[in-house]
C-alpha cells in the first residue's frame, strides 16, 4: 500500500493532543446532593492529584480511530500491483522567483515536491516537466523519485510569463496521453475544482508588489538630438507606497526621484537632460515581493532620422512626408521595391500595395490590397464616421475624432490577430498589433498627402503613427522568451545576461533562449549591438491576484496497464459511520 | 382534593385495614385496642374473688360448683388509639425534588393516617424540621378529618438541617398519651443521631414504627464521570469528588451498610422497619409490604 498524499500523514504526530482534554482536569460540575454521608471519606481518595485519573472511557478510543481513519484517508492509501507512474510538473514561470520569507517560492515548490517523492516507493516512477517556455520533460523519461529530485535540484524559475494557455486543459491532456496515475502541479495559481488525477499544490501567499512595467529612451521628436526616458511604476499593492526610482547608465545613477504610487494604480514620469549611453536601467528601491519587476532595461534609440522606405504605385503623396522633419523618405514603387528590398530603412510604408509576406521590419499598409498578409478588406465606404478609437494609446493621442473624416475608406479586420485602435460602424479603419518585436499598422483610409496645419486631425494622426514607428526602434526591446533574429548576423557572437556565448549561424535564424531579462550583446569585433529583453507580463507582478487555474474535465485515472485500488473512499466512509456512532454514544446523559 | 395515589379503589382497600400495636395504651374512649385496664369487652383476661357489688352476670358458676368458692370473671378494656406521625421535613427530603421524594413520604403518612381516621381513632401529624417552635397538627378524629391531613403536609416544604434527636425532643414534651409512633424520614445521618431519637421514643413508651423514604438517585446517583462539585442539600456543604464507576460502587455499599445497621438497630429495639424508595408503587408498599412487617392486623 502506498500514499499518494503522503504529507497529510504527518497529522498522525497531532493525535495525542486527543488525550489533553481527557487529562485535564475540567472545571468540576455543581450538583446538588441530598447527603454527603457517605461521600465525604470517597473524596478524600479521589483527591489530590493536579491531574485527573487518566479516564479514557470507550469513545476516547472511537474519537481515536474516527481521526486515525481521516488521516490515512487524506493520505490517499492505494495499492498498486505495478509502479506507480507520476508526474510532477514545476511551473518556472517568473512569479515563483518571489520572496517567500528567506525562500523563493519555486524553492518551496521544489521542497513540496521533494517531500513528495520521498513518501513513493522505490518502484515508483516519476517524469518530470517545466511548464514555461513550454511544457517540456526533464531528463530521461520514468525516473526513480530519488533521481527525480536530485534533477530538481538544478532547476531554476526563469524570467518569463505565463503562457496564454489554459493550463487545466492541457495537463489533463498530458495526463490522458502519457497514462499518469497522479500528475501533480506545483504552482503559485490557486487552483479550482481540484481532485481526480489532477493535484494541484499551492505554493506562497498573496503579497504586495510594485513593478517598473514600462521603460522606453526615446527623443521627444524625430529630429531632436536629446533623449527622454519615459518609466512607468504599477502598484499590484494593497496600500500607498513610497519609491525612490532611479535611472542608470554605465553603472552610475544618472536621475533619481521619489514617487508615491497609490493602490493597484500606476504612475507614468520621465527624465530629460541625462548623459548618453548605449543602454539604461530604471530600478526601484522597495522591499517587495518579487525583485525581478523592479528593474527594467533600454536601449537608447538611434541617432539618425527616422529612414522610410515608401512603396507606392502613387509616389506624389507620399512625397508630401518630407515636410516633417527628422525623417529621411525614400519613395520606390512595387516593382522596384522587389529588386531592391528594404536594407538600410527602419520603416516600410505600403501605399496601396502589400509584400506577400510580413516584412521583418516596422511597417505600415495603406488601403492595402485584397492580397495581403496582415488585414482582411471590406468594402468601400465613403466618408466614413469614426465611431470608437482606443485610449489611451499612442495612436489617437491628441485627435479629434469628431473633425477626422477621411474621404474614402475600407474597414479591415485582422487575418489572425492584432487590435483595432480606430473603427467605424462599418468596422475598423485602423488595426495595429506587435509581433516578433515588430510594429504593423494597417489604415483602411490614406492619411496621404500629409496636409500639416490644413487637415490638423490626420496631420496629428500621421506624426503619432511616426512616433509609434520612432518609438519602437529598439525602444522598448524584446520581450523575455520572445526570439531574436540572428538571421544576418551570422558568426556574431551572442551574449546573454548570464554570461552565456551562443555563436549566430545560418543554421539557426532565431534565438529563442531569451528566458532572462536583461542586455544581450551582439558582438563581432569591435562592434557591438545591445538588446534590451524585458518580462513584460504584468500578471506575473499581481502577486496579491494570481489567475486561478481551473481543473475541469479531469481524466480518470488511467487503467492502461496500471492497476491502482484506492482506499481512502472507503477510510472516509469509514469515518463517517463512526461520526455518527460517537454522535449516539456521546448524546448528553440526564442529569440528576 | 386526595391527591393522586388515593384511588376509590385504593381507599376501599385502607378502610379493611387497622394499625396492629404491640403494647396496651390508656384510651380516651371504647375502641378496638386493648388497654391494661380490665373492662367490658369480650375478651378474657382474669379471675377475680367476688366481692359484694361485684355484678352477678360475671360470677364464674363452673368455679363455684368446682370449688364452692365465688369469682368473677374480668374482661380486657378495649379503648381507641392515639397515633403519632412523625415526617422528616429535612432539606434532604426535597431531593431529587420535593414532589418526588417529600410529597410520597406525605402519601404513605395519609395512607396511615386514613387508615386510623378509618376506624374512629386519634391521629397527629407532626413535621421534624428546623427551627424553635414544633409543627405539629392537633388531633384529627373520624374519615372526614383526613382533608385537614392533607391541608397541614401540602402547607409545607422540606428545607434546612434537622438534627433527629433534638427535633423529636421538642415535639415529645407536648405529648401526653401514649400510642402509636410513625416514623418517616430518609434517616440520611449518622447513625448516633438517629438512635438517640428512637430512644426517645423508646422512653416514652410508644409503639414505634419506622419507615425509611429513600428517592432512586440516592441509591444509585447518576452523576457523570469527572470532577463534580457536590453541594449538601441540608448544610449547602460543597465536596469536591472524582467521580468514576468505582466510587459509585463503593457509595452503594456504604449505602446498604447503613441501612442494614439502622434496621439491625430498629430490630433489636422492637421497631417496625420498612424501606420505601419513591419510584415504587404507593399501593403495593401500603397494602402489601407494611403488613408483612406487623404494622396492620
Amino acid at each position: 500500500m502506498e500514499f499518494l498524499n503522503p504529507t497529510a500523514l504527518f497529522g498522525i504526530f497531532l493525535l495525542p493532543l486527543l488525550l489533553v482534554p481527557y487529562l485535564v482536569r475540567r472545571v468540576p460540575r455543581r450538583l446538588v446532593f441530598s447527603s454527603l454521608l457517605f461521600l465525604r471519606e470517597l473524596a478524600a481518595r479521589s483527591l489530590g492529584r493536579p491531574w485527573g485519573k487518566p479516564h479514557l472511557p470507550p469513545i476516547f478510543f472511537l474519537q481515536l480511530l474516527l481521526l486515525l481513519l481521516l488521516i490515512l484517508a487524506l493520505g490517499e492509501p492505494v495499492l498498486s500491483v505495478r509502479p506507480l507512474r507520476i508526474a510532477v510538473v514545476l511551473d518556472n514561470s517568473a512569479s515563483m522567483q518571489a520572496l517567500e520569507g528567506e525562500k523563493s517560492r519555486f524553492e518551496l515548490a521544489r521542497e513540496r515536491a521533494r517531500d513528495l517523492l520521498r513518501g513513493l516507493s522505490a518502484n515508483a516512477r516519476v517524469d518530470l516537466y517545466l511548464m514555461v517556455p513550454a511544457l517540456a520533460q526533464l531528463g530521461e523519461k520514468e525516473l526513480a523519485p530519488g533521481a527525480a529530485a536530485a534533477l530538481m535540484g538544478a532547476l531554476a524559475p526563469y524570467d518569463l510569463g505565463d503562457r496564454m494557455v489554459d493550463y487545466g486543459e492541457e495537463l489533463s491532456r498530458l495526463v490522458k496521453e502519457k497514462g499518469y496515475e497522479r500528475l501533480f502541479f506545483f504552482t503559485d495559481h490557486p487552483g479550482r475544482a481540484s481532485g481526480g488525477a489532477i493535484r494541484l499544490v499551492t505554493v506562497g501567499r498573496p503579497r504586495d508588489n510594485l513593478a517598473v512595467t514600462s521603460f522606453r529612451i526615446a527623443r521627444p521628436s524625430f529630429a531632436s538630438t536629446q533623449q527622454e526616458a519615459r518609466i512607468e511604476v504599477t502598484s499590484f499593492s494593497s496600500k500607498e507606497e513610497k519609491i525612490k526610482l532611479s535611472l542608470k547608465g554605465g553603472g552610475k545613477v544618472l536621475a533619481s526621484r521619489a514617487l508615491t504610487v497609490g493602490t493597484r494604480k500606476s504612475v507614468a514620469t520621465s527624465f530629460q537632460d541625462f548623459p548618453a549611453y548605449p543602454a539604461y536601467e530604471a530600478e526601484i528601491e522597495v522591499d517587495d515581493g518579487l525583485a525581478l519587476d523592479n528593474r527594467r532595461f533600454a536601449v537608447a534609440p538611434p541617432s539618425g532620422a527616422l529612414e522610410i522606405l515608401a512603396i507606392s504605385p502613387r509616389p506624389q503623396a507620399l512625397y508630401s512626408l518630407r515636410s516633417v522633419p527628422g525623417l529621411s523618405l525614400q519613395v520606390v514603387s512595387p516593382e522596384a521595391y522587389e529588386r531592391i528590398g528594404s536594407e538600410g530603412h527602419s520603416v516600410e510604408i505600403f501605399h496601396f500595395s502589400a509584400p506577400s509576406l510580413l516584412p521583418r521590419k516596422h511597417a505600415l499598409f495603406v488601403l492595402p490590397p485584397i492580397e495581403n498578409p496582415l488585414v482582411a478588406v471590406g468594402g468601400p465606404i465613403s466618408r466614413p464616421m469614426i465611431s470608437g478609437w482606443r485610449e489611451p494609446h499612442p495612436l489617437t493621442r491628441y485627435v479629434n475624432f469628431a473633425l477626422f473624416r477621411p474621404p474614402y475608406a475600407r474597414s479591415l479586420k485582422p487575418l489572425s490577430f492584432g487590435e483595432s485602435v480606430v473603427e467605424s460602424p462599418e468596422g475598423a479603419v485602423a488595426v495595429g498589433l506587435e509581433r516578433q518585436g515588430f510594429r504593423y499598422l494597417a489604415l483602411g483610409f490614406d492619411p496621404f498627402p500629409y496636409l500639416g496645419r490644413e487637415n490638423l486631425p490626420m496631420s496629428i494622426f500621421t506624426l503619432n503613427l511616426l512616433e509609434w514607428f520612432n518609438e519602437a526602434l529598439r525602444g522598448p526591446g524584446a520581450a523575455t522568451g520572445e526570439p531574436l533574429d540572428l538571421s544576418a548576423r551570422a558568426g556574431e557572437i551572442l551574449i546573454s545576461p548570464k554570461g552565456e556565448k551562443f555563436t549566430a549561424g545560418e543554421s539557426a535564424a532565431l534565438f529563442s533562449r531569451t528566458f532572462f531579462q536583461g542586455f544581450y550583446e551582439l558582438a563581432r569585433g569591435q562592434h557591438k549591438e545591445i538588446v534590451a529583453v524585458n518580462l513584460q507580463d504584468a500578471k506575473e507582478s499581481d502577486l496579491g491576484d494570481p489567475a486561478p487555474i481551473e481543473l475541469k474535465g479531469e481524466p480518470a485515472v488511467s487503467g492502461s496497464g496500471f492497476s491502482l485500488f484506492a482506499f481512502w473512499p472507503y477510510f472516509l466512509l469509514a469515518s463517517i459511520l463512526l461520526l455518527f456512532l460517537e454522535w449516539f454514544w456521546s448524546r448528553p446523559v440526564a442529569q440528576p | 382534593m386526595l391527591p393522586a395515589p388515593f384511588s376509590a379503589d385504593f381507599i376501599n382497600r385502607l378502610e379493611a385495614l387497622r394499625l396492629k400495636t404491640r403494647k396496651e395504651f390508656l384510651g380516651s374512649r371504647p375502641g378496638s385496642y386493648s388497654s391494661p385496664r380490665r373492662g367490658t369487652s369480650l375478651e378474657f383476661a382474669d379471675y377475680r374473688r367476688y366481692s359484694p357489688g361485684d355484678d352477678i352476670r360475671y360470677l364464674d358458676w363452673g368455679i363455684f360448683a368446682r370449688s364452692d368458692r365465688l369469682y368473677v370473671k374480668l374482661f380486657r378494656e378495649e379503648v381507641d388509639l392515639f397515633a403519632y406521625l412523625f415526617i422528616d421535613a429535612s432539606g434532604s427530603m426535597g431531593f431529587p425534588s420535593p414532589a418526588a421524594k417529600f410529597s410520597r413520604a406525605c402519601h404513605v403518612a395519609l395512607a396511615l393516617a386514613y387508615v386510623v381516621l378509618a376506624n374512629h381513632d386519634h391521629v397527629k401529624l407532626h413535621l421534624l424540621r428546623q427551627g424553635a417552635a414544633p409543627v405539629a397538627s392537633p388531633f384529627y378524629r373520624g374519615r372526614h378529618r383526613i382533608m385537614d391531613c392533607i391541608d397541614f403536609v401540602s402547607s409545607s416544604t422540606p428545607s434546612g438541617p434537622v438534627e433527629m434527636a433534638p427535633a423529636l425532643a421538642e415535639h415529645l414534651k407536648r405529648l401526653r398519651r401514649p400510642g402509636k409512633a410513625i416514623l418517616l424520614s430518609d434517616f440520611l445521618m449518622p447513625p448516633a443521631s438517629y438512635q438517640q431519637g428512637l430512644n426517645l421514643l423508646r422512653a416514652l413508651n410508644l409503639d414505634i414504627s419506622v419507615i425509611q423514604v429513600l428517592a432512586r438517585p440516592e441509591l444509585s446517583p447518576p452523576f457523570p464521570r469527572g470532577g463534580l462539585a457536590l453541594v449538601d442539600s441540608e448544610s449547602r456543604a460543597e465536596l469536591q469528588i472524582q467521580w468514576s464507576g468505582e466510587l459509585q460502587r463503593e457509595y452503594r455499599e456504604r449505602l446498604e451498610r447503613h441501612n442494614r445497621e439502622l434496621k439491625s438497630f430498629c430490630h433489636q429495639s422492637g421497631i417496625h422497619y420498612s424501606l420505601f424508595v419513591t419510584d415504587g408503587e404507593l399501593g403495593e408498599f401500603v397494602l402489601e409490604t407494611l403488613p408483612t412487617i406487623g404494622l396492620f392486623k
